[in-house]
């Protein structure tokens, strides 16, 4: 059942890759009315795969790549879909009455982009003076840095995250890439524009939101600016290691590249794993393990013999039986293995979803649960321009109108898979 | 104009990152946090670094940057005293952000019920049903049970975490979109609602783990490191002066690159035509000598220019610096615990730069809104002077 926690909001989202499509999507499973108006006839981002050989992101399946690629499956649920060409004088006419349907505009061209096409914010609020808009470039709406592009993973390098993530001994070259911008930008943006409308509740008007990912990246990691600010020393990688705590780490368990995360915050956890491994007596007094201190100062020694213990056995087997004694322990999961946890399925937290080109499958759930109305999966992800004619006629367009913006190729239904 | 979340009072008890950082974007946005905290403080006041790492309650640099705004206030609920101290906070209040263990949040969430109650949301590392509930996690084991350790490795090495703390970050991060969300809904229909927020499930559930795109397309990440030699370039690069990061293996920014370096005859040499999987160390004999020759600014620049996507790689002092950091004012000074201290600054601006929509004020002393608080909650100074000597309040 559809929630009704944000029903009667209207999302439209002219938007692409991760940071606006995945928070329209979270906003339409609580219940948001979400238009994704798609680029045509140059296909949106996460429609493109590189050589189909070689690009991981395609699913096997009968239709176009384009419908098969992970990344816009993942970012697109619970959406409606219109593939418009916005450079067109038609296409602008629709985009228009869009807007004046909408509570919510989500964009996120390079800075200047949505301007250039004549729809910067004094000509949105022109149309309705109630929406709130969304700008979500990397670098912000001003500043030197005006109309750069780049995705997440530049984002991460630049907040200082990517050169604290490798291994101790490693070098640059070796850290892989994320996109954290991608996940945790849609979580602040949501925030922002649900601000906006408590603002709107109280002035009757909407809200022009300047959002730059790179300082929405840069307040959630506190530690790498303050020990520079409060004594002046640039972060390194730690690892997987703890400076006041041991052991922290990750250790290797049986079997090929397989690996567990033990913890002991305390002398009792550090009591409880002391006898987990036969040796009650490094928890003892007068070992001195026994201490915090101690077990600081033997770092090395610690995890050399938890990593002969761990060797001995299966990850998952070990963390039951270390959680059992209140000990802090984490199989490390592959991607394959969450669909074998029964904690998921317990909390029926996987979706199963059904899609024209591909075969029914399992996907991961929700962000999170809610009582009363729960988030609901009402809608795949839509097909490119799977709801022209739905939308056109609630726009007011007659079907005469839709048919020859068909036949101008003002709207589409499919995509050259040869262009970009 | 006000600031967008005036009027709202939030109430956060737990002892995490994740509590507090959730509450933050509300603080500093307008909305009133309450902290209620034990006698020792949150976890968070005690998460290094200090200034010339003295250990301060007060000086933490987590507590500085995501307890800004808030008020303090020490209960202990242990007893039935502290649990009526907190029945008065929660009818004071909206939301009430938990982020404790399952069986404290069950207990204290039990106690609200009713119309006159808030809306809740509990932060818990596997959630509050199912056979893992009572597991007791950290920043860093939560993450391995999202593959994200896994994503962010090489094969056959250690698992790496991402920067400590982070992961509760996001936990509480995605509570605080949900929080608002319920908040905004409790606002239009009057109707309470609890919301949950297992950790695991709000990272495994997100984009960018190496679950979402194998269950969808049963492949596997490659672990090989940062930079693909197959389909390149992608990853971290050496130049003159440091590293920059490229995302540059797709068209149109790899023909832009081929350009913008001054060799447009790669795209038209059969080795990168037709066979370039096999042939990133032929392709860098002409990228390699552009990066060595020009420091990371100048390339950020230039192939900017020419419309590549490409960063430098920067450390906290690089970011400091960066002109569009500073054009922007990202980081700011405050005055705090500690003296002059600087945190990151606005995520977003609502209507232009500068407004008067975020506002970040210093993070609390331990306790130090106790008593002006449960004055408001209608204690006499009787009543206030009882609950100290019992040691229900500090």
């Amino acid at each position: 059942m559809t929630s009704n926690l944000l029903q009667g909001i209207n999302v439209l989202e002219i938007s692409e890759v991760w940071a606006g499509p995945f928070g329209c999507s979270l906003m339409g499973d609580l219940g948001a009315d979400v238009i994704k108006v798609e680029s045509y006839p140059r296909k949106s981002e996460t429609r493109n795969a590189g050589d189909p050989r070689l690009d991981p992101r395609v699913a096997e399946g009968d239709g176009p790549i384009y419908e098969r690629i992970n990344t816009h499956h993942h970012g697109n649920r619970n959406k409606r879909n219109i593939a418009l060409d916005i450079r067109t004088s038609e296409g602008r006419e629709v985009l228009t009455r869009l807007i004046r349907w909408g509570d919510i505009l989500v964009e996120s061209f390079s800075a200047g982009t949505i301007d250039r096409l004549g729809y910067g914010w004094d000509t949105i609020k022109e149309i309705n003076e109630k929406i709130t808009m969304l700008s979500l470039a990397g670098w912000g709406q001003e500043g030197p840095y005006l109309g750069r592009i780049m995705f997440g993973v530049g984002f991460d390098a630049m907040a200082g995250h990517s050169l604290i993530r490798g291994y101790q001994d490693g070098t640059p070259e070796e850290i892989i890439p994320i996109l954290h911008s991608d996940a945790t930008v849609p979580l602040t943006w949501i925030v922002a524009v649900l601000g906006s409308l408590m603002e709107r509740d109280r002035t009757g008007k909407g809200s022009y939101i300047d959002l730059a990912q790179i300082e929405d990246l840069a307040w959630q990691f506190p530690g790498i600016i303050s020990d520079w600010k409060m004594n002046n020393r640039v972060a390194k990688p730690v690892a997987n290691s703890d400076p006041s705590i041991v052991p922290h780490g990750c250790y290797q368990s049986a079997g090929e590249d397989s690996w567990i995360n033990i913890v002991a915050e305390n002398d009792s956890q550090w009591q409880n794993l002391a006898a987990m491994m036969d040796h009650s007596e490094w928890a003892e007094i007068g070992h001195s393990w026994s201490s915090i201190v101690g077990r600081i100062d033997s770092r090395d020694e610690i995890d050399s013999h938890i990593n002969q213990f761990t060797k001995q056995y299966d990850a998952f087997d070990l963390a039951d039986k270390l959680q059992a004694q209140g000990i802090i322990a984490a199989p490390v999961l592959s991607p394959p293995d969450p669909l074998m946890s029964p904690q998921l399925h317990d909390r029926n937290w996987f979706q199963i979803v059904d899609h024209p080109y591909i075969p029914e499958r399992l996907l991961g759930g929700f962000l999170w649960k809610i009582e009363p109305d729960a988030p609901s999966w009402d809608k795949r992800a839509a097909l490119v321009g799977e709801n022209n004619d739905e939308i056109l006629m609630q726009l007011g367009f007659s079907s005469d109108d839709i048919a020859q913006m068909r036949s101008k190729e003002i709207i589409g239904d499919a995509y050259d898979e040869a262009t970009r | 104009m006000t600031q967008p979340l005036n009027g709202m009072c939030v109430v956060e008890i737990g002892d995490s990152i994740a509590g507090s950082a959730c509450t933050k974007t509300f603080s500093d946005y307008g909305a009133r946090v309450i902290k209620v905290e034990p006698f020792s403080g949150n976890k968070i006041r005690r998460m290094p670094p200090f200034k010339g790492d003295i250990p301060d309650i007060n000086g933490g640099a987590y507590h500085l940057a995501f307890d800004t705004g808030k008020e303090s206030i020490i209960v202990d609920y242990s007893s039935n005293s502290g649990l009526e101290v907190l029945d008065r906070l929660y009818q004071l209040s909206d939301l009430v952000i938990f982020d404790t263990t399952v069986e404290k949040t069950k207990k204290l969430r039990s106690m609200i019920n009713g119309v006159k109650y808030p809306s809740t949301v509990s932060i818990t590392p596997h959630g509050m049903s199912g056979p893992f509930q009572d597991r007791r996690e950290n920043d860093m084991s939560i993450l391995a049970w999202t593959t994200r350790m896994y994503r962010n490795s090489m094969e056959n090495m250690s698992p790496l975490r991402n920067a400590p703390g982070s992961t509760l970050v996001q936990i509480g991060h995605t509570a605080a979109a949900v929080a608002v969300g319920i908040y905004w809904g409790h606002q239009h229909d009057q109707i309470r609602r609890d919301a949950e927020v297992a950790g695991v499930e709000a990272i495994l559930g997100n984009v960018d783990t190496g679950f979402v795109s194998w269950i969808f397309t049963g492949n596997l990440p490659e672990r090989i490191g940062g930079q693909l030699k197959t389909r390149y370039p992608t990853g971290i690069y050496p130049c003159k002066d440091g590293y920059v990061i490229l995302s540059a293996n797709e068209e149109p920014w790899f023909s832009r690159l081929c350009h913008a370096i001054g060799h447009p005859e790669i795209l038209e040499d059969e080795r990168f035509t037709k066979d370039r999987e096999n042939n990133w160390h032929a392709f860098m004999e002409y990228l390699g000598p552009y990066l060595d020759q020009h420091d990371k600014n100048y390339i950020f620049t230039h192939l900017q220019e020419h419309g590549v996507m490409v960063a430098p790689v920067l450390n906290a002092s690089d970011l400091l610096d960066d002109p569009q950091a500073k054009a922007r004012k990202s980081f700011v000074k405050i005055d705090s615990a500690i003296g002059e201290h600087f945190l990151a600054g606005a995520p977003f601006h609502l209507n232009k730069m500068n407004d008067k929509s975020f506002k970040l004020e210093s993070a609390p002393k331990l306790g130090e809104h106790t008593n002006t608080l449960l004055k408001e909650l209608d204690y006499s100074k009787e009543e206030i002077i009882a609950l100290f000597r019992a040691k229900i309040i500090g």
